[in-house]
């Protein structure tokens, strides 16, 4: 008889590990018995279409939260995207998408290269970034733009593989590609190198400058496909489409259990993440929770997942 | 001896994959220096973080005057436990005074606030037991090394006025990073404090272990070995007590280089930078080790920075293999064969996060790639090569290089430079820092061997000695200036001969 033997010590990592994923269910277990219809799959379909703007803007975030630093502007480019969207979809089609995700790109490298030659926290630099670019999207457009012309180039994001959102799938599939990328690439190495010990990966070699400046472009190409998916949901662009998003994005990576003085994370964790703090806004109001004290709500059970989730055998100080 | 002020009764403390204390018994009197010794990893640095409340022994128990000693930080401060770290725990950028009496300011507080004359006047008191003139006013940070240590020195028996009685200071390798002279200042505290404290000595410098302590502990692999009497004792004796049948390498270096290799990889030219150095000129060949002697703020660690790119140079030039070179930073000197092993190894030198692997191959991650992606099969076999290779004790290749000793850190860091096929030129700044007689006889043979094999080798030393045993070619340096050369093959320099141009 063969006797499976797991050490306790071993026990509690795979607890650690498995943590977000179990805070997860546990949501989901605990409003599904308050109103059994949350667990249907239409429900929990709507649900995961719900959480993938969240998603891709958390993901945007969470390489460069991996190195240690903050990206407060995305939300801001997110919403710059689907303001040039839908400005430049009715012309120029794809074209115009290539261009826009290109900008975006491009946003993000200058905002890198500004954080590591100017040698100015990034906190402030995307915090100075986040004035800008919404400021330039609320001088193109004072209001929403309509977007009918031209909508096939973004509308694919809107539609249904087997059933589940393609935005979603979308989303995934992105996290799926940075963390191929990062597992299997110097860049990965030199990542997690500058989010544990930048002065050591500095010495030993590691282009630092270039990582971050890397990692923010990668930062700002997903806050343009998170504008591009809100254009595909709302049917035009704003430059206000993201802006409630910024916070519960980094608060999704947080929960996941990404540590937020950086080195040690994942973007599985992330999708975890996003997927905790959607459940929670959804989840309240299934639950019948008078909608003043939501928010009362949404901090308290915030605070306990991320005291449930985050790992802190990695961690010698938490910030 | 008197009755035990502190007894440690077969202590046993086990970590993964290593058993770090095994039965360790010990007993400290009052007005008692008891010098403890052993290489890295022998396990005192963990002892003492038991008696300093760190770590909890998983068997045995710990008597302090007497009395069963519970463990925590809090628990080691009332029994009047003072603690002097090899790393220093000092605050920088507060003031001398708020330092020493941290956590136990009593009635320098009122209402919540710093009563500011309160505060320095006790910190005063603390220091003049020392007999130490540092202002309390001081912002740590302006303090030189040396003196912080004395602000170690003085926090720590700051315990005493709290038990109202003598206190126990635990001392880990106060004197690692010291200069002679300040070694000389401290030493001599030790010896004042002995009158009023029961004191435990961990030192690398057996030396001063003999000159300080009345007994002595040895400890290797864990074990309490041997407890001998200093009067009795003699450092050749430790030493072979330490290493147990390891054979001691003396600092001798024979076949010598008399003719170098007429090939020059490295020739700087009239450089300077600020106010750090200025026109330094010398050539470094296949082959040879370069040394620099000098006092800190020579300007040989700024020297050693500007050649590997870490801070650029205001004129002259730096050639390698006959061709200019300018770097923009470190990732340029890497890419052209030059090693570094820094000074500040857990700062500077490894990525404490990260596994021994990942370490080992992070300057040079080009070489495990293939097609773009790392190749982790091809990265696990030249690690592990290069790990048996140098000697290096870690559980797994998987291990947290923060978690090994200091010895083995240290191989890491070279390792790190020589996993490239083609590495050329090898810059060491204190690369025998703070190890033991084992780990420091090892890197010290595997430098040897490096240059042997055609490396050229930039060192500073931590002591004349091993300075002038390691290298081909002795520079000296004062206030940015060379102001001496030796050449080993026409004249070994004795120690005095360097001092002299040196202060």
């Amino acid at each position: 008889m063969a006797v499976l033997f797991i050490s306790p010590r071993a026990l509690r990592g795979a607890a650690v590990t498995i943590a977000p994923a179990m805070v997860l269910a546990a949501l989901v277990l605990g409003i599904g018995v308050f109103e059994p219809s949350f667990l249907s799959s239409y429900s929990l379909l709507v649900l995961i279409r719900e959480s993938s703007p969240i998603l891709l803007l958390a993901l945007a975030q969470t390489t460069v939260i991996m190195l240690g630093g903050i990206d407060l502007s995305v939300a801001a480019v997110a919403s710059l995207t689907s303001v040039l969207l839908a400005l430049l979809l009715p012309q120029l089609g794809v074209l115009g998408l290539l261009a826009v995700l290109l900008l975006a790109t491009g946003i993000g490298a200058a905002q890198g290269y500004v954080h590591v030659v100017a040698q100015i926290p990034s906190f402030v630099v995307t915090l100075a970034g986040m004035g800008l670019w919404s400021g330039i999207a609320l001088s193109i457009a004072h209001t929403s733009i309509p977007v009918d012309e031209g909508y096939a180039v973004v509308g694919w994001m809107e539609s249904t593989l087997l059933g589940i959102p393609v935005c979603f799938v979308f989303g995934v599939g992105g996290a799926t590609l940075l963390w191929l990328a990062l597992r299997w690439s110097s860049m990965g190495r030199y990542v997690k190198a500058i989010g544990l010990g930048e002065t050591a990966a500095l010495l030993s070699g590691v282009p630092v400058n270039f990582v971050k400046v890397v990692a923010f472009a990668l930062s700002s190409l997903f806050a343009g496909l998170t504008g591009m998916a809100l254009v595909a949901r709302t049917y035009s662009g704003s430059p206000s489409a993201a802006t409630s998003l910024l916070l519960p994005s980094i608060a999704a990576v947080v929960v996941g259990g990404t540590a937020i003085t950086g080195g040690f994370g994942s973007y599985g964790r992330t999708i975890i993440g996003v997927l905790i703090i959607t459940v929670l806004r959804v989840g309240i109001a299934i639950v019948g929770v008078d909608p003043g004290y939501e928010p009362l709500c949404y901090g308290l059970v915030v605070v306990c997942a991320a005291a449930l989730t985050i790992d802190r055998a990695h961690l010698s100080v938490v910030k | 001896m008197t009755a035990p002020v502190l007894s440690v009764n077969a202590v046993c403390k086990r970590y993964p994959g290593v058993q770090a204390l095994d039965r360790v018994s010990l007993a400290v009197g009052m007005n008692e220096v008891v010098g403890l010794i052993g290489q890295n990893g022998s396990g005192k640095s963990t002892l003492l973080k038991i008696l300093a409340g760190l770590v909890k022994p998983d068997e045995g128990s710990v008597l302090v005057r007497g009395r069963p000693f519970a463990g925590g930080f809090a628990a080691a401060a009332s029994a009047g436990i003072g603690m002097v770290f090899q790393e220093q725990s000092l605050i920088l950028n507060v003031t001398v005074a708020e330092n020493i009496l941290l956590g136990c300011e009593g009635e320098a507080v009122r209402y919540g606030f710093y009563d500011w004359p309160k505060l320095r006047a006790l910190a005063r008191r603390q220091l003049d037991k020392l007999g130490c003139d540092i202002p309390p006013e001081a912002i740590t940070g302006t303090l030189s090394f040396a003196q912080r240590q004395m602000v170690e020195l003085a926090k720590s028996i700051a315990v005493e006025d709290r038990v109202g009685g003598d206190p126990i200071i635990l001392l880990d390798e106060p004197t690692s990073v010291l200069d002679a002279d300040d070694i000389d200042t401290v030493l001599t505290q030790i010896e004042r404090l002995r009158s009023h404290a029961a004191i435990i000595f961990v030192s690398h410098r057996l030396d001063e272990v003999l000159r300080v302590c009345d007994r002595v502990y040895v400890m290797t692999n864990g074990r309490c070995v041997a407890e001998c009497n200093a009067k009795e004792a003699n450092p050749a004796v430790l030493q072979q007590l330490m290493l147990g049948t390891q054979l001691i390498e003396e600092y001798q270096r024979d076949g010598r280089q008399a003719c170098l290799v007429e090939e020059i990889r490295l020739s700087v030219r009239n450089l300077r930078c600020r106010t750090n150095y200025q026109d330094i000129s010398f050539d470094l060949h296949p082959g040879e080790i370069v040394g620099f002697a000098g006092v800190e703020g020579s300007g040989r660690e700024s020297l050693c920075r500007t050649i590997y790119g870490v801070e650029a140079p205001t004129g002259g030039e730096v050639l390698v293999d006959g061709r200019e070179v300018r770097f923009r930073g470190p990732a340029d000197a890497v890419a052209l064969g030059i090693g570094y092993v820094p000074s500040e190894r857990r700062v500077e030198g490894i990525v404490s996060g990260m596994s021994v692997r990942e370490n080992m191959t992070l300057a040079h991650l080009d070489v495990v790639r293939r097609g773009g992606l790392i190749d982790l099969g091809r990265e696990r076999s030249l690690v592990a090569q290069l790990m048996q290779r140098m000697n290096i004790k870690a559980p797994s290749p998987n291990t947290l290089a923060g978690q090994l000793s200091g010895g083995n850190q240290q191989k890491v860091v070279l390792a790190k430079c020589l996993i490239s096929e083609q590495p050329r030129i090898l810059i060491l700044d204190h690369p025998l820092r703070g190890l033991d007689v084992g780990a420091k006889a090892e890197i010290f043979r595997q430098v040897r061997e490096l240059a042997a094999s055609g490396m050229g080798v930039l060192l500073i030393a931590d002591t004349l000695e091993e300075l002038i045993a390691l290298s081909d070619t002795i520079l000296v340096m004062r206030d940015g200036r060379i102001t001496a050369r030796f050449q080993a093959s026409e004249h070994i320099p004795e120690p005095i001969e360097i001092l002299e141009h040196m202060i």
